[in-house]
């Protein structure tokens, strides 16, 4: 079992670089400090763009920035691949074991 | 890994600010087990108010379930040195090692007689604190 994770380790991150809420929403291209501290005190998620700033910045990648989110997201991809997996697909060609696999790989997740 | 880490301050009504900070940490990390100084022991080398304030601070953790340990700081001191010898900077030094990227540059320079304590030596007390419960967790035999 993974251990459970924060929503994000974005203040974490901003202490290791010394860099203040200010100075890092400035990075962002934000106006100021509110939204980088809304984002680390999980109260708001970033858009796919902040995100991807944040990997920019603070040099780690937005599944590891975001480890809590991305355990979500796994395991909520997971269920539905399990549910596709329930949808019995009688075929047996190549295309369909091929899409079983990955389904199931999923699945495991 | 390191998750946070600062100094806070509270400019007046320092026990009901500092419980009100402790009260909204542990609401945002949600943690298992909360690490304290031990300040009840006798001769009691803490103030009353502070003393005061590590028991309040106790008592709300644990009312939010979080498991309390508490060490003094000869405990702190005999888990890291064999003879329980090693200074309070050195054990500073020690921790800034052990985490280089997060807490080396928050390391004061060595105290001088006539200096007052940098505030900044509250993070490795702290972190003192966590690294003594994590040794002596790692002590315990597996049952």
């Amino acid at each position: 079992m993974t251990t459970p994770q924060l929503p994000n380790y974005l203040r974490a991150n901003r202490k290791r670089l010394a860099l203040s809420q200010d100075e890092v929403a400035f990075l962002l291209g934000a106006q100021s400090g509110t939204q980088a501290c809304r984002h680390e005190r999980f109260v708001r998620a970033p858009s796919l763009e902040t995100a991807l700033a944040y990997e920019v910045i603070f040099k780690r990648s937005v599944s590891e920035l975001f480890g809590g989110l991305y355990q979500k997201v796994e395991r909520e991809v997971a269920e539905r691949a399990k549910m596709l997996i329930d949808r019995k697909d009688r075929k047996t060609n190549r295309q369909s074991a091929r899409k079983r696999e990955a389904l199931t790989e999923l699945a495991i997740t | 890994m390191l998750v946070d880490w600062g100094v806070k301050s509270i400019a007046k009504d320092k026990n009901t600010g500092s419980i009100a900070k402790v009260e909204a940490m542990i609401a945002h990390y949600q943690p298992d087990v909360m690490v304290v100084e031990n300040t009840s022991i006798k001769p009691f080398r803490r103030f009353p108010r502070i003393r005061a304030l590590s028991k309040r601070i106790i008592r709300l953790a644990e009312s939010r379930g979080v498991t309390v340990i508490s060490f003094s700081r000869e405990q702190v001191r005999r888990a890291f040195f064999a003879d329980g010898q090693g200074t309070k900077y050195a054990l500073a030094e020690m921790i800034a090692k052990r985490f280089p990227d997060e807490l080396s540059f928050r390391l004061p320079p060595k105290r001088r007689p006539w200096m007052t304590e940098d505030s900044q030596m509250a993070i490795f007390d702290a972190m003192a604190l966590v690294l003594a419960f994590r040794l002596k967790r790692r002590e315990r035999p597996i049952a």
